[in-house]
């Protein structure tokens, strides 16, 4: 009877460990983009010309089911990279589409993020459904700009307004960029968007509320929105918040995905996570026979 | 000032002025007066650019092949000619000027060019056309005798080839849109320019009596024969397109043939672009009235092309189910020329027809000697 009892007091014991590490595991995967940005936006991180400041310690985040919480390894990873020459990281995405369940927090996070006016989301997610009802599937396919290796917008350009950094992201300089959106037709993916001068007050009445006329981070320039001035006319894109990365901190979209089914990091690191997810089998990337060899992977 | 020139003057001016609040229109409001956006990035002032230039094309043509190759029948047509394709190219680059985010960053086209666009090559090849333009014209007019004439309108006829060509190749190249990246746009480009241009001379030479007889004739036979061609171009695009069946490719086929919009093909671009003028110059072509009412039928239809090329290739998504994925404004894969684009393309096409006009009292070109 008493060892019955041990037995079973042990098996509790373990049952609420299990319980307990799992509620955590989910609690930390829901606070976790909360808690990151709070804490990761006091990071001052070295930039990648100014290797070797010290960077803010780590958030304390909950262990992962797996081990190591992937939020925790996927900064450290970031600002591993960061310490390397800028031409020999490769920033990568990974969405595991099986995790996802599209709940657009990365396509709001990143409109937050960049301060995008109306009708510009530089990371929608597609529905995809399949069958007819009642015999039907969905799936959501979040779709960031693809950071091609050979991406067939910047060639196109007619004043190099364009252009693939050392470190593989594609960017634009807003004051070169004259608006001609040639680029946008030659990008495979559509990421590329036209401002063509929406306020979300234009649909309102009155003039631009407060919050359109916050400085957008986007490369570092923090830019206030103006009708008669650049971004508006110009073409943008996603950029894997380039301006947070350079701060040691995780894109938006990552961090905001509470499915966790979003990974990024540095693919010539064989120790990163997005280098271990990507070469998965089960990988893939949209529109390989374009050769544009996106950045963007995709689990399946 | 003949009547029709009079007429001609207060379409223009009623165009004009018509035209200017899609001027304003557009100084005031952006793009956002616009039906095109991030999904369909570019609309009617494309195609009335791309229709443009193609005009201008065609009409130095006739002026290079008279004065070039000393083709005899064209060149009483040389100095309308030359004007048109001035005026063309004037409208032409006014157009995609007002269609830039910011055009009055014109100007990097030619300080910060990039070597690998089509796009910043195509900026010079305007530029080094337009000033031989005005060499050529300021030429023809003070000093017809001059030798270095002949050479130079030869000069052109090659810039003018090549230029047009790659007019078409800007869209050919564009291998994200199924519907542009062919070999055959380049060509289709500069004989649909020809076509347009050459028709578009005719039909001015007629309504302002510059057309003889003897010209008359041989644009006559040569507008039919690149009619034919542009025929068989059209038929071997389409046929080969459908057959082969890649998805994105048919479907904006599809919505070229029978989408929407299928008059535009049917009635404008087959119907009275290619079919009609077909008919008139061969079977009355030799009466100088339906050689001008061939030649307006092409010109006036020419944008139909030129649409049907821009337009379908950017209406179908690149990823399915993109059009709903995010929705705003510029966020459609519908597009219909809003009212202010309307507008201000009949101010473009008024300021190239006045410019033409002007130039055409102030520069006379030889009149027709009477039969």
């Amino acid at each position: 009877m008493a060892q019955e009892t041990q037995t079973r007091i042990r098996a509790m014991a373990t049952r609420r460990a299990f319980l307990a590490r799992f509620a955590s595991g989910i609690f930390a995967s829901l606070i976790a983009p909360a808690v990151a940005s709070d804490v990761l936006d006091q990071v001052e991180a070295a930039s990648p010309e100014r290797p070797g400041i010290d960077l803010a310690p780590l958030p304390e985040l909950p262990e992962g089911l797996n081990g190591q919480h992937p939020i925790e390894r996927m900064i450290k990873d970031l600002r591993r990279a960061l310490q390397k020459p800028v031409d020999q990281r490769r920033w990568a995405m990974v969405i595991d589409l099986r995790k996802c369940v599209g709940c657009y927090a990365c396509t709001v996070a990143c409109i937050a993020e960049n301060k995008l006016p109306p009708g510009m989301a530089y990371r929608p997610v597609i529905t995809e459904t399949r069958g007819t009802y009642p015999n039907i599937s969905r799936r959501f396919i979040p779709r960031p700009c693809m950071q091609c290796e050979n991406p067939p917008c910047v060639p196109v350009c007619p004043v190099r307004a364009t252009w693939k950094r050392p470190d593989g992201i594609i960017v634009i300089n807003y004051d070169q960029c004259i608006g001609c959106r040639y680029c946008i037709t030659a990008c495979p993916y559509a990421a590329r968007s036209f401002d063509s001068g929406y306020f979300y007050s234009d649909f309102e009445g009155g003039s631009p509320q407060p919050y359109e006329l916050l400085p957008s981070p986007e490369y570092g320039e923090g830019r206030v929105r103006r009708r008669d001035a650049s971004p508006v006319g110009n073409v943008r894109k996603c950029h894997f918040c380039l301006h947070r990365i350079e701060r040691g901190e995780l894109p938006a979209c990552v961090l905001s995905c509470m499915g966790r089914a979003t990974y990024f990091g540095d693919l010539n690191d064989p120790q990163s996570l997005v280098s271990e997810l990507a070469s998965r089998p089960n990988a893939i990337r949209l529109k390989e026979e374009m050769g544009t060899e996106p950045k963007v992977f995709y689990l399946v | 000032m003949s009547k029709t020139e009079k007429i001609l003057w207060g379409i223009a001016l009623v165009g004009f002025l018509v035209g200017i609040a899609g001027l304003i229109q557009r100084f005031t409001g952006g793009h956002t007066v616009a039906a095109y956006g991030t999904y369909v990035p570019w609309g009617l002032w494309v195609a009335v650019y791309t229709t443009l230039v193609g005009i201008s094309i065609g009409s130095f043509l006739i002026a290079a092949l008279g004065e070039g190759l000393r083709i005899r029948a064209l060149q009483p047509l040389t100095r309308i000619a030359l004007l048109t394709a001035f005026a063309a190219l004037a409208g032409g680059l006014l157009a995609i000027w007002l269609d830039l985010g910011h055009p009055l960053r014109f100007w990097k086209l030619f300080l910060s060019t990039s070597p690998t666009s089509i796009m910043g090559w195509m900026a010079w090849l305007y530029t080094l056309y337009g000033a031989l333009l005005l060499v050529l014209i300021y030429l023809k007019w003070a000093r017809p005798a001059s030798p270095v004439l002949p050479p130079l309108f030869a000069l052109g006829l090659a810039l003018a080839v090549i230029f047009g060509g790659a007019e078409g190749a800007l869209f050919g190249v564009v291998s994200a849109q199924a519907l542009w990246e062919s070999a055959l746009v380049p060509i289709r480009f500069l004989m649909e320019g020809a076509v347009s241009g050459i028709a578009t001379v005719l039909f001015l030479a007629v309504l302002l009596g510059h057309l003889n007889s003897e010209s008359g004739r041989f644009l006559r036979w040569m507008l039919l024969g690149l009619l034919l061609a542009v025929v068989v171009l059209e038929w071997s695009e389409y046929s080969t397109t459908i057959y082969a069946g890649v998805p994105a490719r048919v479907e904006s086929m599809r919505l070229v043939l029978f989408g929407p919009f299928w008059w535009v093909f049917w009635i404008f671009q087959i119907g009275l672009g290619l079919a009609v003028p077909i008919l008139l110059l061969a079977l009355v072509g030799e009466r100088t009235v339906w050689l001008g009412v061939a030649g307006g039928l092409i010109a006036f239809s020419s944008l139909s092309a030129k649409l049907n090329l821009v337009i379908p290739a950017l209406v179908v998504p690149e990823l399915d189910g993109l059009q709903m994925a995010f929705t705003g404004p510029g966020l459609s894969f519908d597009y219909f020329p809003t009212l202010s684009e309307w507008l201000l393309a009949v101010w473009i096409v008024s300021v190239a027809a006045l410019i033409f006009l002007a130039a055409h009292r102030l520069l006379p070109a030889e009149r027709a000697r009477p039969a």
